[in-house]
């Protein structure tokens, strides 16, 4: 145990006292802060109208707000510069032959990655970290920080982090030097955007069904505030696809090595399968947006197995909007919805239209407005409809904040943070050590 | 104690090492004779697991050494192209060694003089005293077998005397080194058993006694030995 915490403590030291980690962490200092900048900047503006106002207050959310933007900034600089910091971490030992040093100390090569990897995430977690004096200045100035849906972003990230970390592994594992392991990474990092943007674009019918399972896609869950079991297992099994492929690229010592990654590649296909079928997911937004109000979600239950029929594109605005109003807030009420997108020759005749079932019985809309919606379900269960209240139950905090407040954001991620980096870095390379 | 059999192995096509076949006797420094591009590097680098052979096998004792696990556990190899960690100071590096494998070898820190430099970063030394932290972590350790691949690169005359001698003292306990040289002087200071390699193949093998007969000269020198076996 000694032994592994030694070599953890080397491989955390490589790592953060890297000229590579100095750079990043100045990157990301004026990366996260000037995102907090212009959320706050933002967030205060239009808050000017909503202080005397409750009814527009109510949409006044922290975190969709200031916080999900700030946390963008280190979504970007997780995939565009995290792999060239992590990469030269393994290639660098290659070419050094130092893993040869490692091997005959002797640590195993499970050891070796192990701590390379923990190593990783560390530097991930410290990257979260940098994001506390934004929420500890928010809540100086008076702002409300819901710490549930914060800590949900930050998990979001904390696993996008992982996958950029194993990501970089294999790449590392795959290529001698680092030049080309790290255009392999940035490259299978921005695939998940191509696809989104593929998805975008209306490019094909194959990159819409794919673009559902894109990591950017599981990660704006998170950003979402819903908490989705199936988004956090397919991160962390994508994860140690990428992760357990590069540690059997990476051992010299087997033959065959080919069968492994496979076999390897196989279960954890499976496992991502069966992840596919997990259902578990929870509203931790504090405003309950991606929710229906308590007695709309209560009578919903009451309804029995609903089936619905898509008379829709799925690139289509109003399916958009359909999903993100209705659908992704039913689907946390109900499991027993089944959703059948309609294709062919019946999708151009009666292109738009909606056919809910419930119980053998069927009624049409063109709506995708939850009050059409609502109505004509319960009245298909015959269920008494939900009573709805006019106003809404979340006060909203906004916020408006001085310029002078605003400054002390550049000065702390543009200036302090910056000096204390350089000051620390400059002191673990260059300060004169004692003598033994 | 060491037996190398038929050990070939080919790189894209072309063979780097073909059928190669020697003892390496208990307790003995054994020389691996050869120009450039005549396979040492590769046939040292199998002989410590670090690569596979194409066919042919290890034999230690008999008993053919299978796997990695198998052959770290007898030998201590010291790559040509190793830069151990530029950034670390000496001491550093010495610290996580000595902690790693719980032990360090005061002697041999005297020996190799680490410790007027422990302050020094590994990268910005001489490559003579790079080279003694290689030797130093090549020689921490209990194993049996050392494979060390051009180890007396960068060492001025004087400097090589004292390594030599470190050398044979390790010997004197019980040791069995496998050194590649190129420099052939060097190796007639140190080896008492030599392996002559040529475009892949073995072309000769044994103690200068054996060579001289082999090769039908008088109290030869090891590179009259060269020149006849080689050219």
């Amino acid at each position: 145990m000694r032994r592994r915490l030694l070599l953890l403590v080397k491989e955390i030291r490589d790592l953060f006292l890297s000229r590579a980690a100095l750079v990043l962490l100045l990157i990301l200092s004026a990366v996260i802060g000037y995102s907090f900048y212009s959320a706050v900047v933002l967030y205060g503006n239009a808050s000017v109208a909503a202080i005397d106002n409750p009814l527009y207050a109510a949409g006044f959310e922290p975190v969709p707000g200031v916080f999900a933007p700030t946390f963008g900034g280190l979504f970007l600089v997780f995939s565009l510069f995290l792999p060239f910091l992590l990469i030269p971490q393994i290639t660098q030992e290659r070419r050094n032959n130092t893993l040869a040093v490692l091997l005959q100390i002797p640590f195993s090569w499970l050891e070796i990655v192990t701590a390379k990897f923990c190593a990783a995430i560390l530097f991930v977690l410290f990257a979260l970290a940098l994001t506390l004096p934004a929420v500890a200045l928010w809540s100086a100035w008076g702002g409300h920080v819901p710490y549930g849906e914060l800590a949900l972003l930050a998990v979001g990230y904390l696993l996008y982090g992982i996958f950029v970390a194993s990501v970089s592994l294999f790449a590392a594992a795959l290529f001698d030097d680092t030049a080309r392991a790290s255009i392999l990474a940035v490259i299978a990092i921005m695939a998940s955007w191509l696809v989104d943007f593929g998805r975008d674009m209306n490019v094909s019918p194959l990159v819409t069904a794919v673009s559902d399972w894109t990591v950017t896609r599981m990660v704006k869950l998170f950003e979402n505030g819903i908490l989705s079991a199936q988004a956090a297992a397919y991160l962390l099994l994508l994860s140690l696809v990428f992760a357990a492929c590069g540690y059997w690229l990476l051992r010299f010592d087997l033959r065959r090595k080919w069968r492994r990654l496979a076999g390897t590649a196989l279960v954890i296909m499976a496992a991502l399968y069966l992840a596919s079928h997990l259902h578990l997911n929870a509203d931790l937004a504090e405003s309950g947006r991606n929710s229906f109000p308590a007695p709309t979600a209560e009578a919903l239950r009451k309804v029995p197995a609903l089936e619905i029929d898509v008379y829709l594109e799925k690139t289509d605005s109003r399916f958009k909007d359909f999903q993100k109003s209705f659908l992704d807030k039913l689907l946390l009420v109900k499991r027993d919805v089944k959703v059948t997108m309609i294709g062919g020759a019946p999708l151009k005749e009666s292109y738009g239209k909606f056919v809910y079932q419930v119980n053998g019985r069927a009624d049409t809309t063109f709506s995708n407005s939850d009050e059409e919606i609502f109505p004509l379900i319960f009245r298909l269960a015959g269920i008494e409809p939900a009573k709805r209240d006019g106003l809404p139950s979340y006060p909203g905090y906004p916020l408006v904040t001085s310029s002078g407040r605003q400054m002390t954001v550049i000065w702390l991620y543009l200036a302090m943070i910056p000096s204390l980096a350089l000051l620390a870095f400059t002191a673990a390379h260059f300060s004169p050590r004692k003598k033994e | 104690m060491l037996r190398i059999k038929e050990i070939s192995k080919n790189y894209a096509g072309a063979p780097s090492l073909a059928g190669v076949s020697f003892a390496v006797p208990a307790n003995s420094i054994t020389g691996i004779i050869g120009p450039n591009g005549a396979g040492k590097s590769t046939l040292l680098r199998i002989m410590a697991g670090f690569e596979f052979p194409d066919s042919g096998e290890i034999l230690f004792r008999g008993t053919p050494l299978a796997g990695f696990a198998a052959i770290k556990r007898l030998v201590s190899y010291m790559p040509e192209q190793l830069e151990i960690y530029p950034d670390y100071r000496v001491n550093q590096f010495l610290n996580f060694l000595h902690r790693a494998v719980g032990r360090a070898d005061e002697e041999l820190l005297d020996v190799l003089n680490l410790r007027g430099v422990g302050q020094k970063k590994i990268g910005h030394l001489s490559k003579g005293y790079r080279q003694r932290v290689k030797l130093y972590f090549s020689l921490c350790n209990d194993r049996r077998i050392i494979i060390l691949d051009e180890p007396f690169d960068g060492f001025d005359p004087i400097q090589l005397q004292d390594i030599l001698e470190m050398i044979r003292a390790e010997q004197r306990k019980g040791r069995t080194f496998i050194i590649s040289i190129h420099q052939l002087h060097d190796a007639e200071k140190i080896c008492g058993h030599y392996v002559l390699l040529k475009e892949g193949r073995m072309v000769a093998e044994g103690d200068m006694n054996a060579l001289s007969d082999r090769f039908g000269l008088e109290k030869p020198s090891l590179e009259q030995v060269f020149m006849e076996a080689l050219l």
